[in-house]
């Protein structure tokens, strides 16, 4: 591939008419996972920062995007010079590799809305919730000029809480009618979640459901995110109720803890570069390994004629002389 | 991270797509086709029905497609595809490969091609020949 990504790099910080179209050209080269992906994050490291990048996840079609729509609703009223990027993450098929990307359906109102940048993802097969290629689309929705950016994941389940590392905050989308709270705690997702957000509280049972989880936070011991009661909010993303409340109540967060979470950026920086480069070197060793294919390795192995870790460094040796 | 080696040895996955202009609600054959196509190794970016031109255009935009893929049932699908080709335009993102589907009669899909629409299927055209179509569309343009 011979694109010119630092001629994309800086059409994407402009004000041309290609802004757009190069910030997302940048995307799909960040989310491909080639060595120009790598390049891509290197070059942007040093890129602007949205001021909050904020994580939702939770059960499926607990309403995730719909809480997105009415959050970019009322940023927008609110602070009308306000860019915002989101990030919607679907699962790939594991049988065809494709996939049906449909966040975007119940966030289409702002489609016309030029200060809002939203760009649907596959996980083509990452674990944890996210796509492998969510860090480098995060820059990229910052060199873009995006203050804040909204990440929507995969309905996890458990384990999948990738998203901690990414977002500043994290909310854990739940509705009624999913499980009760002691399915919830069992899923791990009470440690995850720096804010709880029931929504769909205009159903019956979700009133109850948000009593019981004000219960078990204040269970908690020793909480290490020291959430209080505050951070367990009732809302209705189809009523528009307690959606005001919810911003509000995460811009009195933002405030008090924007230096600290910078700082916490900066440090995570180096975990993605690093996993991003070990991920390229997987993806040449996959290559060469179906290159080697020819000579049969695992027969020479069965047969004794040569050991694992011989193989294993003749692969190295392989990818690192076959460098393209 | 152990399964996205099926993902490693391939190229991405290629991405369109589907909506809806235009008043008329119904979307069965829209998100027909958008299911045909993830099942053939697309990303579908799917927008819903009732969308205008420039919503289409700027969601192609933003997502980076390489096809965008409109349905009609109404009738204004000249009027309708030329301002979705002028909107992209506008956003330097003429290249996109665009089809159509729908019921449009013959002279209109002469039309719709003279315009740049690259292939207009009418109903009854099977999944296959969909899938196929978009698939040598695709090669045709990384030839050129
Ligand atoms: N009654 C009610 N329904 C809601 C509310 N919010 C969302 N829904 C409905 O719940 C369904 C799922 O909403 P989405 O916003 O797509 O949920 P999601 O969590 O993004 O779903 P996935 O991305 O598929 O996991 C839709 O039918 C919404 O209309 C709410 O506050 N009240
Ligand atoms: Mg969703």
């Amino acid at each position: 591939m011979n694109v010119d990504v630092e001629a994309l790099i800086r059409e994407a910080g402009t004000a041309g008419p290609g802004r757009i179209r190069a910030a997302a050209r940048l995307m799909t080269i960040a989310e491909g996972g080639s060595g120009a992906a790598v390049n891509v994050l290197g070059k942007l490291a040093g890129a602007p920062e949205p001021r909050l990048v904020l994580g939702l996840t939770g059960s499926p079609g607990s309403g995730k995007s719909s809480l997105v729509d009415r959050l970019l609703q009322h940023c927008r009223a609110e602070n009308p010079d306000s860019h915002i990027g989101v990030i919607a993450v679907d699962p790939s098929s594991p049988y065809s590799n494709g996939a049906f990307l449909g966040d975007r359906v119940r966030m289409m109102r702002h489609a016309g809305d030029p200060n809002i940048f939203i760009r649907s993802a596959a996980t083509r097969g990452h674990i944890g919730g996210l796509a492998a290629g969510v860090f480098g689309m995060l820059k990229v929705m910052g060199l873009a000029g995006c203050d804040i950016v909204l990440i929507e994941t995969v309905g996890v389940g458990q384990m999948e809480i990738e998203i901690e590392s990414l977002a500043d905050l994290v909310l854990i989308v739940l509705a009624p009618g999913q499980g009760d709270a002691m399915q919830f705690q069992k899923a791990g997702l009470m440690e995850a979640g720096d804010v709880f957000v029931v929504n769909k509280g205009d159903c019956a049972g979700a009133a109850e459901f948000h009593a019981q989880l004000m219960a078990s936070v204040r269970l908690i011991d020793h909480d290490r995110k020291q959430r209080g009661p505050d951070s367990v909010r009732l809302v209705s993303a189809r009523e528009d109720d307690g959606i005001a409340e919810l911003l509000d109540y995460l811009d009195r967060r933002r405030d008090a803890e924007a230096d600290r979470w910078l700082a916490r950026r900066r440090t995570r920086l180096g975990t993605h570069l690093r996993a991003a480069v070990l991920e390229l070197a997987q993806r040449r060793l996959e290559a060469e390994w179906s290159a080697l294919a020819d000579s049969d390795p695992v027969g020479r192995v069965l047969r004794g004629e040569t050991g694992l870790a011989e193989l294993s460094d003749a692969l190295l040796r392989h990818a690192a002389l076959n460098n393209v | 991270m152990a399964s996205s080696i099926a993902f490693a040895a391939q190229h991405p996955p290629v991405r369109i797509l589907i909506g809806k202009v235009g008043l008329d609600g119904h979307d069965r054959g829209a998100k027909y086709v958008a299911h045909v196509l993830r099942d053939a190794g697309y990303e579908v970016i799917y927008t819903g029905i009732r969308r205008a031109p420039e919503e289409i255009a700027e969601a192609a935009v933003q997502e980076d497609v390489a096809v965008v893929g409109l349905s009609f049932l109404s009738g204004a699908h000249i009027a309708l595809f030329r301002r979705v080709i002028e909107q992209l335009r506008r956003r330097c993102a003429g290249q996109v490969v665009l089809v159509g589907g729908g019921t449009i009669p013959p002279d209109d899909v002469r039309t719709l091609k003279s315009m740049g629409v690259a292939e207009v299927f009418t109903p009854g055209t099977s999944a296959r020949t969909i899938v196929d179509r978009i698939g040598q569309l695709l090669d045709k343009r990384q030839v050129a």
